[in-house]
């Protein structure tokens, strides 16, 4: 039975190349002939889990600072653009993703540039004080301007004690944007932006030779640095529920139940994923169907892991329907999860699971921007090969170990709840 | 220290368009258009219905985003838990569509699925029962979102924009108020449906590796007997009577940002500046180093980001210039935004610039255009509007070979500042 489905679902394999060049730079390169054009990626090694607790928001404020220009090329966009590309990046807890994705035979510009911010960036002053500004407008705009938007603010300071992942990549405070300064900047760059601190990785219509020597070319050269190499304060095991109730002028309650749950780098994250998928993934999922249609308690109901590469949480979220008292829509969200040990998963759920893996993993191939950054995750995470083995990882998962691990999760003890609800009118 | 030897910048290539031309075309027995956009490179199929049943066409308002959001909420052979499960089961994902001028959905299945998801497909399109008890739990949720958007600054901007730009006599310029989710009934849903989601009133995109495999399957499901004759959509006569240009502010206790959005009116895509009028608006806002950008974002720092459009429905355009700012910075944020125009009137635009304009767009057009799936979603602002198949090709012309001349002068003709709509949504 095993070696059958094996046949059926590693059909499709992103073939890729691995070199490391003499400084440490790691580069990846996968050839797809298909596009005509072609996604850069640098990933660095640094997100707001490196940062001090009294600087938090410190390394996404530092990814905008990326695209201020250099003494060499004082416009970072111009050139992306006259090469016809687009680039972006985003910041996380675990690490800072930047990408260009360009015809493919503009590949070297995209080379020039980040090795050259990779080095002689401008952290003059003026160019310091306008991002703040940008990221505090950027805080305002997505966390404080929106309906719901202060969740994960309020979250993570609940489920996390000890670890950085107690704040958002955001950060905990405007204030400490405010704060930030240049000579602390500086050695943030020094510390975490080098060629050994770094995964480049490269998809789309170029051959890996090509890859490899541009790469070696324009990165070869900049000193090596020193690889991050974290300790970090070890979350301890949750000692009891936790609860917060915040009020809102909101139209709607809104309730969250996070748990504690493993590292990104374990069988229980495949296990969880697949089961947060059989729950909540789809409109047939156990949660649309049953907290949703048939007790009618929530509008929406979703339940997902967080991904962090530390140990991280799985989130449930649901928007309660009007009139609905929230201790109720909890005690009916804890009995759909326990009821995973009276009802296992049934094969029926478990293949719709695998079904719709293998079609949303096909979906997401489609970019070659997706592909690069997925590959340099997974080096990340240890091998880039796990972009392909991860497969076999979600198809093999059991009934059982989906109940194993969800008994070792849901626990009331290893659970944070907050209560968001409107404000009395 | 940290830095190594300058080196050489390397030589930046043109970038070119890739290719733009429109794709395959054919149809099915009744006459059903079938677009065709091949070279996949895995095993996936996406197609996608494209009904005449927009906001444009609907009678009651509400009905066209209801009736479609009901496809799949129950049939006359499933219930709606069963039909989901169904297509779940197979690993298909079926995206809802419902815009201003067209409605549909979006499949996107394993090849390997085709016949079962494109039965589910016809299933949901055209047989659907419209339940009360969904309809209602749907017609909940629908509020709770309208809800949450009024307490949103750049959402209530949006609709003063449209209202006071269109006028209130058609569907584009119509505001929703939270009674017009209690007025809408099952009864009006079964009747923009009967009128509206049949095969004389579609077109179908299918995009993946060899796309013509799917023919046999569309023709057995969608051209059988009694599916109507395929006719060109008809397009309603829209009155755009407005109270006229000026200010609106509407205030908003809590919002620690302000929602900025002006424009005014502007052309639509069968005037033959529509093209150089992109080009020129890409110029003012359009892209992450455009001119407001550059200046309200990068050296004032007063906004994450701030954009301009050029766009257009059926029989009206507009353009626009959108941001939040905090609520300090909004009057000179207005001010800054007319000062940008102003400069663009004045003075032509320079060469390095254009080329940065030209090449940005190339590499657009390389995007929009790069893969079947993407070429998918391009081309339906060609179907859509009935504009001239070749019309990206024209656009790759206009983007090559347009002047600053011409681009200031196309300023000076559509950028009519008298006759703008200024919005602000904040706090006093």
């Amino acid at each position: 039975m095993f070696i059958l489905v094996s046949l059926k679902y590693f059909t499709f394999m992103i073939r890729f190349e691995r070199h490391t060049l003499g400084n440490g730079l790691r580069v990846i390169s996968h050839m797809d002939e298909s596009t005509p054009m072609v996604t850069s990626n640098l990933l660095y090694d640094a997100g707001s889990r490196d940062e001090d607790p009294d600087a938090t928001g410190f390394a996404h404020l530092f990814e905008h600072l990326m695209f201020e220009g250099t003494a060499n090329i004082p416009l970072f966009d111009t050139p992306v653009m006259m090469a016809g590309g687009e680039n972006n990046a985003f910041t996380n807890n675990d690490l800072t993703n930047y990408y260009i994705t360009l015809p493919y035979n503009n590949l070297e510009t995209a080379f020039w540039l980040d090795s050259d911010r990779m080095t002689g960036l401008d952290l003059s002053d003026g160019r310091v004080v306008t991002q703040k500004s940008v990221v505090t407008e950027e805080f305002r705009q997505r966390y404080l301007n929106q309906p719901y938007g202060d969740i994960l603010l309020l979250l993570r300071p609940l489920a996390y004690k000890v670890h950085p992942y107690r704040w958002p990549a955001i950060g905990l405070d405007i204030s400490h944007i405010e704060k930030a300064d240049s000579t602390s900047l500086r050695r943030f760059y020094q510390r975490y932006y080098n060629p050994a601190n770094a995964i480049l990785s490269v998809a789309g219509n170029v051959r890996p030779d090509d890859v490899f020597r541009l790469a070696d070319k324009w990165f070869g050269t900049i000193a090596a640095g020193d690889r991050n190499v974290r300790i970090l304060p070890v979350e301890p095991p949750q000692d009891g529920h936790r609860e917060i109730t915040v009020h809102r002028p909101v139209p709607a309650a809104h309730l969250i139940m996070a748990f504690h749950s493993g590292i990104r780098n374990s069988r229980e994250f495949y296990v969880l994923d697949l089961l947060t998928d059989i729950l909540a993934g789809c409109d047939s999922g156990r949660f649309p169907e049953q907290l949703v249609r048939n007790r009618e308690l929530f509008s929406e109901a979703d339940i997902y892991l967080s991904g962090e590469i530390d140990p991280g949480l799985v989130i449930f979220s649901g928007r309660l329907k009007e009139g609905v008292d929230i201790m109720k829509a909890e005690a009916a969200v804890t009995d759909e999860l326990s009821r995973l040990a009276a009802s296992p998963v049934t094969p029926a759920e478990l293949d719709k699971a695998r079904n719709r893996y293998e079609s949303h993993r096909l979906m997401s191939y489609l970019s070659a921007a997706n592909k690069a950054f997925s590959l340099a995750f997974h080096e990340l995470l240890g091998d880039a090969e796990g972009i392909n083995s991860e497969t076999e990882q979600y198809m093999s998962v059991t009934v059982d170990e989906i109940m194993k691990a969800s008994s070792l999760v849901f626990r009331p003890e290893n659970c944070s709840v907050i209560h968001y609800l409107p404000e009395q009118k | 220290m940290k830095r190594q030897k300058i080196k050489t910048a390397p030589a930046i290539i043109t970038p070119s368009p890739g290719d733009t031309s429109f794709p395959e075309f054919t149809r099915l027995s009744n006459g059903v258009p079938v677009y065709l956009l091949g070279n996949g490179a895995v095993d996936l199929l996406r197609i996608e219905f494209v009904f005449n049943a927009g906001q444009l066409v609907e009678p009651v308002h509400l009905a066209a985003s209801a009736t479609n959001a009901m496809l799949t909420e129950g049939t006359t052979l499933h219930d709606a838990q069963s039909i989901n499960d169904l297509i779940d089961s197979t690993g298909a994902v079926f995206n809802h569509t419902a815009d201003k001028d067209s409605a549909g959905l979006v499949t996107v299945t394993l090849t390997r699925k085709l016949e079962e998801v494109m039965a589910l497909a016809e299933e949901v399109l055209f047989h659907p029962s419209f339940p009360e008890k969904e309809f209602r739990m749907l017609t909940d949720k629908r509020l709770q979102a309208f809800m949450t958007g009024r307490q949103k600054t750049s959402v209530i901007a949006r609709e003063l924009f449209y209202q006071a730009l269109c006028g209130v006599n058609n569907p584009y310029g119509r505001i929703t108020a939270a009674d017009d989710y209690k007025a809408l009934a099952v009864a009006d849903l079964n009747a923009f449906h009967s009128l509206h989601y049949r095969t004389d009133n579609m077109y179908i995109t299918v995009a993946g590796r060899r796309p013509e495999q799917a023919l046999p399957v569309l023709e057995r499901r969608f051209a059988g007997p009694g599916t109507g004759k395929w006719h060109k959509p008809l397009i309603p006569a829209l009155n755009f009577d407005t109270a006229g240009p000026g200010s609106i502010f509407r205030e908003m206790d809590n919002s620690v940002q302000s929602t900025v959005r002006m424009g005014w009116r502007g052309i639509t895509r069968d005037n033959p500046d529509y093209q150089g009028l992109q080009v020129a608006t890409m110029i003012l806002g359009g892209y992450f180093g455009s001119r407001l950008m550059r200046n309200i974002r990068e050296e004032k720092g007063y906004t994450y980001g701030i954009h301009a459009v050029a766009g257009a429905f059926h029989g009206i355009g507009y353009i626009a210039i959108m941001t939040d700012v905090a609520n300090e910075y909004r009057t000179e944020t207005i001010k800054e935004i007319r000062m940008e125009i102003e400069k663009l009137r004045l003075e032509e635009v320079g060469v390095e610039e254009m080329t940065l304009v030209r090449n940005h767009l190339m590499g657009e057009l390389a995007r929009m255009f790069d893969g079947p799936f993407a070429c998918a979603e391009a081309i339906r602002g060609i179907i859509d509007y009935d504009a001239s198949p070749d019309y990206y090709t024209r656009f790759a012309e206009t983007v090559r070979t347009i002047t600053p001349g011409k681009i200031k002068e196309l300023v000076s003709t559509y950028f009519n500042m008298d006759d703008a709509y200024e919005i602000i949504v904040g706090a006093r």
